[in-house]
């Protein structure tokens, strides 16, 4: 009693300062106390989540092994089959075991083709988890409609592709991703019929994974891209280009030459690197005869061109131009003009004094 | 009972080799990691050894070596590999494995495989 009234004597007779010092200390103490006691509260409820999950997940591996091995070429669905699926299904009404339910089958499906991938596909629909990943598909949730398609995707569920596509303009970019890489992974090159209706932009990433997903296919039949490069949606145009390079697409050359005159300078200068890497000679005297009205990054990309595709006919074009202001034109004619002859090269090596093309010269001659 | 070391970190594709192969009358031991699966091999030398390239601690490249170089032993191997791992195949090959299987596989081709090298 006596130490208590102490400790209130010896606060109310502190200066302000000392009390707020005295209540901001207990209020801090009063903080990490709990902060660790939920800590410690939250440390075991994970743990014993972790355990539960584990346990769980170990009862499922079996009984899809068992199924796996219970079937006979009798029925279509055994007894013991029919049993498992009776119990996944009582399982699948709760959210947490019916996600651990479709980890182990995914846990299988990555690893196993052949009949007996077929047979989890089938139990993936028997227990019902198709009905849920279809329910997702219709949530207000971007990132459970994601999901939906995803495992829709994993299990090979071809079936329901008009509900998937519902969502080809989705406003995010996860969900069209997830919806085009379902279209390829299922249905291949046809799967790319997306391309027709998209209207929102396929980032740069979102196409090298795309480009992934077909080339990881056996079916390598590419189909008409003719369309593609005609979109006015200019993402689409980027990706069609890419398949025309990948895919050595040289039927498309009036497509890729009518590109040339697209209102997207990105869009010119991929067309003219590709025109050089599938080798279409009629797109060089086409941009040759309007080098003039070409952007300088164009008539970079053109003298890219040429030193692919330079003929000896070139040769006045290219000495016009070995003075040229620009750095990159100056070097590819000099180092064009070298290949094509190298007398005239020597020649020509010595008609300016400036340092910076004394240099270019003197690293052309050494390479 | 020819005995069959399998080295593979996926509980589940081990489960299912296991019922699958024992079926067939074949005597399998299991291993998680590589660590595991060079002391299955020491104790038990086994007729065959089926190994997934990708382990944790000592990859299936360490497996192979191990059992050609430092065991001196010809036992077969065949190797699982993913796609896109193709490069590591081809070390695999150049250190002594006999065969392999890309994943996805079909538990039955790799039964048939098994079949025919321990016939």
């Amino acid at each position: 009693m006596f130490k208590n009234n102490y400790f209130i004597d010896f606060f109310e007779n502190s200066p302000i300062i000392m009390q707020l010092v005295w209540v901001f200390i207990v209020m801090i103490i009063f903080f990490i106390m709990t902060t660790i006691a939920y800590l410690k509260y939250l440390r075991s409820f994970l743990r014993k989540n972790e355990n539960l999950k584990n346990k769980i997940e170990k009862e499922f591996e079996t009984a899809v092994i068992n199924y796996l091995y219970a079937g006979n070429e009798i029925d279509e669905v055994s007894f013991e089959q029919k049993s498992i699926i009776d119990q996944f299904k009582s399982n699948t009404s709760e959210p947490f075991k019916r996600d651990i339910l479709i980890s182990t089958l995914l846990k299988l499906n990555y690893e196993i083709s052949g009949e007996m991938a077929e047979s989890i596909h089938k139990l993936y629909i028997q227990t019902g988890l198709l009905d849920y990943s279809l329910s997702k598909l219709k949530s207000r949730k971007w990132n459970s409609i994601a999901d939906g398609i995803r495992e829709l995707t994993l299990f090979h569920v071809k079936e329901v592709q008009d509900q998937v596509k519902i969502h080809i303009n989705h406003p995010k970019t996860e969900v069209r991703i997830a919806m085009q890489l379902y279209l390829i992974n299922l249905f291949h090159f046809d799967g790319l019929d997306f391309l027709n209706n998209i209207t929102t932009p396929i980032s740069e990433w979102d196409q090298i994974q795309l480009l992934e997903a077909l080339q990881l296919n056996s079916n390598q039949r590419v189909t008409s891209i003719n369309l593609w490069l005609k979109s006015t949606n200019n993402s689409v145009v980027f990706f069609a280009l890419k398949l025309a390079k990948i895919y050595n697409q040289y039927g498309v050359r009036d497509e890729l030459i009518a590109l040339l005159d697209h209102q997207n300078i990105k869009i010119r200068i991929d067309v003219i690197h590709l025109l050089s890497y599938l080798n279409i000679i009629d797109a060089k005297i086409i941009l040759k005869n309007k080098f003039n009205e070409l952007t300088l990054e164009e008539q970079i990309a053109f003298f890219e061109m040429m030193e692919n595709l330079y003929e000896i006919k070139d040769k006045p074009f290219i000495l016009e131009h070995i003075l040229n202001p620009n750095f990159e034109i100056k070097f590819s004619a000099l180092k064009i003009l070298k290949n094509l002859n190298i007398e005239e090269f020597n020649c020509f090596k010595n008609l300016t004094l400036e340092p910076e093309f004394v240099r270019m010269v003197k690293y052309i001659e050494a390479n | 009972m020819k005995k069959i070391v399998l080295a593979e970190d996926n509980s589940m594709l081990s489960m299912l080799l296991k019922f699958r192969l024992e079926k067939e009358g074949y005597l399998l031991l299991i291993a998680e990691n590589g660590k595991e699966t060079i002391e299955l091999i020491e104790e038990h030398n086994p007729e065959l050894i089926l190994t997934d390239i990708m382990m944790p601690f000592v990859s299936g490249l360490e497996v192979i070596s191990h059992v050609r170089n430092k065991l001196k032993n010809q036992t077969p191997i065949i190797v699982f590999s993913a796609s896109g791992q193709e490069e590591i195949v081809l070390k695999a090959f150049k250190l002594g494995a006999t065969d392999f299987m890309s994943k996805p596989f079909s538990p039955n081709e790799l039964v048939n495989r098994v079949k025919k090298i321990l016939r």
